[in-house]
């Protein structure tokens, strides 16, 4: 370990030369955060200098900052010193050899879902063959990807090829001083994903981290970045329905979309990260800043998520409407079980004219959970003819979970039409009594009435997500009812 | 609080004025006016940064140092215009720059039993029975307005309705100021025993000049009473404004508030209300702004205990550069089940620069509840315009009279035939009425 450290202090006082590329032993950096540390880090991954001065200059603003408290979370303190901000990805004969060496809870789940057994192995982390089925397909669809001219490859990749799209566009969405967790994350991001759909092409394919080959050890803070050009279009899925073995408890990640002139991102999530046990007891912090700009008339994101994991969820994907007409969809389901805890919600930012947005969010409480939505439209002078419409209900199940309601409106156009409703309801026994009557288990009722209740937002899903999305959601209510 | 906050030069200010007080005699109010004086220094008037005042700066008040009237000093009323906000048929409580003028009220005829003074002689009289209702429904550390009406109010309205008893009038209170640069402080508590029932009217008035008017009320409601509290805010054009009602409610009791907020350059109003058992409140307001002026109504119902309602309608309208806000929240506590609530905000932006923040909130921790909120900002419904268009009305007059109906929903709840008269007068003078003909109303 000393020798390595020696040979890193030695690398960091040399000059950093773009495209330099290191094949250190190291491991893990000792847990803490100065600039030193983003300088190795930064000096490891071999980024050129400008990037390097990005992160000294957001982590020297993140200094200043305190961390946000305003929201309806119940936090343990973080210890940000306490933290290792770089971990190599992990050599094979360090993972498990076998599935017999996973939780067999874990595993459990990963058959109600229904996953085949050489995903399991993926999904567990599992050290897998080199010429395992699914890299060759990703392989394949790589090619596939570079025909059309659609650059999708890892961040660290991507400011080694084409650094100039990189810093052309990276932070201008969520500029480094954003908030808190977006400036830790602009100082230390490890990785996460680049994409870019050039002019008028529509991208052959769904994109899925899934099937990018070193997506499994993209760390703690992540950063995703998809330009979308004039008259492309493309669907990116985030996340896997599968709950993902991982080590790091707090998650601040950064997604920035930036869509050009017609151009259309559809944007699906599923989270289903280790919520911690009955008690609350560990679990991840999901902290994101996910925010999305319609630049070019015309243009349009789609956000869907589904949140089912995490100890506690608190993001709210947003748009900027600049373009006119341009347009913001917002469909989420956040379901918190045990003593989860979810604020999440979403941003509508009206500039442009006549820019439209929907907002549909249903949040699903049960157990000692608590749920919020949180919201904000906003209609600037400018947005003539701006229209929203949002509708979030809450469904409690059991009598100790909360579920709260925070709209925000602000409209300074007249022709502006903003509508809010908001419910709160709970299963009710005749619903319940009735499946019952035709032959359900008390269970199989309330996961199906629920995943009625969430049918306008799974409708926005893509297809395979949907339906395994269905059967998350009953996973995750086991053990609520009864 | 925030290290940049600048100390406010109220309290050297309102030092002056301690000994003057009413209530020095009486050793739990010594108590409370320094416990809330010490809070004010301490924090000043509410910031930006608080989540309840993010929309509404009230920083101009800081500024320009109000200073409190003297009782010797009030200044000439026109009895007149005055009359003219007086209801007829009622008993009247008339507080000039926050002292009360025994000589413009009129309380003849008010039956022995129901006891209806103003606060420095209930101070006087009654200290031990306000001390169990001073500060219940409400504690200085709220926010710095009712800190500062703890410490340094100058006098106000005490009720008192006894068990059983059914007030057959209206008790109005008229709040005037009639200088500029008067702050006139007035606490007001009402309390109403098991099964009594009374209308409160509050009308609030002034000059054209700046001053502040700043009221807390505090109302207790035991098993099975009703009251129903009319507020018109007819403030003049330059004045500060801000109203707290802080209700407390036992089982089975009513609160109907209806809140017309008209008048003042910068105008807040607070209503919170407890609920308990199976005990209802029904909030309506109407908030009408014209030229610059700020409006922020913010609502608060805690559903404590199982089986309450309810009912909340808040109606905006904001033309030239107004600006209005409605903060409500409903909170339901754990044990509330079977809460029946809803809450629904209008707004209508008549012209560009007009602006509304709104901001509804349900915090729910009882399942078996049922509970919504609506909000909508918007134009006037394009089809019913095109309705009366085709009915030979010009474009301009069915926007008025749509506009008007809009707004006049919320008259029409009025049960007292006179206040009805009053604020319909109110509702025409602030809107366009190009082709609304009196007497088809």
């Amino acid at each position: 370990m000393s020798t390595s450290a020696q040979e890193i202090d030695n690398l960091i006082s040399q000059k950093y030369k773009e495209g330099f590329v290191t094949e250190l032993e190291v491991d893990t950096f000792p847990p803490g955060l100065d600039e030193e540390v983003i300088a190795k880090l930064s000096a490891i991954k071999g980024e050129p200098e400008f990037m390097l001065d990005y992160r000294l200059k957001a982590f020297r603003h993140w200094q200043t900052m305190t961390e946000p408290n305003w929201a309806q979370l119940n936090i343990t303190p973080i210890d940000y010193q306490s933290i290792s901000y770089y971990s190599a990805p992990k050599k094979d004969s360090d993972k498990p050899q076998s599935l017999d060496e996973i939780d067999p809870e874990l595993l459990e789940t990963y058959k109600k879902l229904g996953i085949p057994l050489d995903e399991q192995e993926r999904l567990a982390g599992v050290a897998v063959d080199a010429v395992f089925d699914s890299v060759s397909v990703a392989t394949t669809f790589k090619g596939k990807l570079k025909d059309a001219g659609v650059i999708f490859c890892p961040i660290s990749e991507a400011l080694q090829e084409h650094p100039e799209l990189v810093k052309q566009y990276l932070g201008t969405v969520v500029p480094s001083g954003d908030n808190f967790f977006a400036a830790l994350n602009a100082a230390v991001f490890t990785d996460g994903s680049f994409v870019y759909i050039p002019k008028g092409v529509r991208c052959p394919m769904e994109l899925s981290t899934y099937f990018r080959i070193n997506a499994a050890n993209t760390g703690q803070f992540e950063r995703t970045l998809i330009i979308a050009d004039e008259d492309s279009h493309v669907s990116y899925l985030e996340g896997c329905t599968a709950p993902m073995r991982d080590e790091n408890q707090l998650h601040a990640a950064v997604v920035e979309l930036v869509v050009m002139d017609n151009a259309e991102i559809k944007y699906s999530t599923v989270q289903n990260w280790y919520p911690g046990d009955e008690n609350g007891v560990g679990g991840i912090y999901n902290f994101v800043t996910k925010r999305a700009e319609c630049r070019g008339a015309n243009s349009k994101v789609s956000w869907t998520q589904v949140e089912t994991g995490s100890a506690i969820t608190w993001k709210y994907p947003s748009c900027v409407l600049l373009g006119d007409n341009s347009i913001g969809e917002f469909y989420s389901v956040a379901l918190t079980n045990n003593l989860q805890q979810a604020d999440t919600g979403t941003k509508m930012i009206h500039v442009g004219k006549n820019t439209r947005s929907t907002i549909i969010a249903k949040g699903i409480s049960a157990g000692r959970s608590q749920n919020t939505y949180r919201g904000l439209v906003k209609v600037g002078k400018a947005a003539i003819g701006a229209r929203n419409y949002t509708q979030c209900d809450s469904l409690l199940v059991g009598d100790k979970c909360g579920a709260h309601t925070f709209p925000y409106v602000e409209v300074k156009q007249p022709s502006a039409q903003v509508e809010h409703e908001a419910t709160t309801s709970k299963i009710s026994e005749d619903q319940l009594f009735f499946c019952q009557q035709r032959g359900l288990s008390a269970e199989d009722a309330v996961s199906m009435i629920v995943n009625g209740f969430c049918k306008s937002v799974f409708k926005e899903l893509p297809m395979e997500f949907a339906v395994e999305a269905q059967a998350l959601l009953g996973i995750s209510l086991e053990g609520s009812v009864g | 609080m925030s290290a940049d906050q600048i100390i406010s030069q109220y309290p050297a200010e309102y030092a002056k004025f301690a000994d003057a007080l009413p209530g020095q005699s009486v050793a739990w109010l010594r108590l409370l006016r320094q416990d809330a004086a010490q809070q004010f220094s301490a924090h000043g008037f509410p910031s930006l940064r608080e989540e309840a005042w993010r929309y509404t700066n009230v920083s101009a008040i800081e500024k320009k140092l109000f200073s409190p009237a003297t009782s010797t000093e009030i200044g000439a009323i026109d009895i007149d215009s005055l009359n003219q906000h007086l209801l007829a048929d009622a008993w009247s409580v008339v507080l000039v720059d926050g002292h009360f003028s025994a000589s413009l009220s009129m309380l003849d005829g008010v039956p022995d039993s129901v006891t209806v003074m103003n606060m420095a002689n209930a101070l006087e009289q009654k200290a031990e029975l306000l001390e169990s209702y001073f500060s219940q429904a409400v504690a200085a550390k709220e926010h710095g307005f009712v800190a500062f009406n703890t410490a340094w109010f100058s006098d106000g309205l005490f009720l008192h309705v006894p068990a059983k008893q059914v007030l057959t009038r209206p008790i109005q209170i008229l709040h005037v100021v009639t200088q500029a640069g008067f702050m006139a402080n007035t606490r007001d508590i009402i309390v109403l025993e098991e099964s009594a029932e009374a209308k409160v009217l509050e009308t609030f008035v002034g000059c054209e000049e700046a001053y502040c008017s700043a009221a807390v009320m505090e109302v207790s409601l035991a098993q099975n009473a009703d009251l129903t509290l009319y507020k018109l805010q007819m403030e003049g054009e330059k004045a500060y404004h801000f109203g707290g009602t802080y209700v407390k409610q036992a089982r089975d009791s009513r609160f109907t508030h209806h809140n017309f907020a008209f008048g003042g350059l910068l105008a807040r109003n607070d209503i919170h209300t407890d609920l308990n058992q199976a005990a209802e409140c029904d909030l309506n307001g109407l908030y009408l702004g014209v030229k610059r002026q700020h409006i922020d109504n913010h609502t608060r119902i805690n559903h404590l205990q199982p089986h309450a309602i309810s009912h909340e309608l808040y109606k905006g309208v904001l033309n030239q550069r107004a600006k209005g806000v409605f903060q409500g929240r409903v909170l339901v506590a754990e044990q509330a089940q079977k809460t029946d609530s809803m809450m629904n905000n209008r707004n209508l932006l008549l012209s560009d620069d007009a602006e509304v923040d709104t901001k509804p909130q349900l915090e729910i921790y009882a399942d078996d509840v049922k509970c919504a909120h609506g909000v909508t900002v918007g134009q006037l419904d394009e089809q019913s315009i095109f309705y009366l268009q085709s009915r030979c009305v010009d474009k301009q007059t069915a926007r008025n009279m749509l506009t008007f109906a809009f707004a006049n929903e919320m008259v029409e709840k009025i049960k007292l035939a006179d206040l009805h008269d009053q604020v319909l007068e109110q509702l025409l003078i602030r809107f366009p009425q190009v082709g609304i003909q009196h007497n088809w109303l």
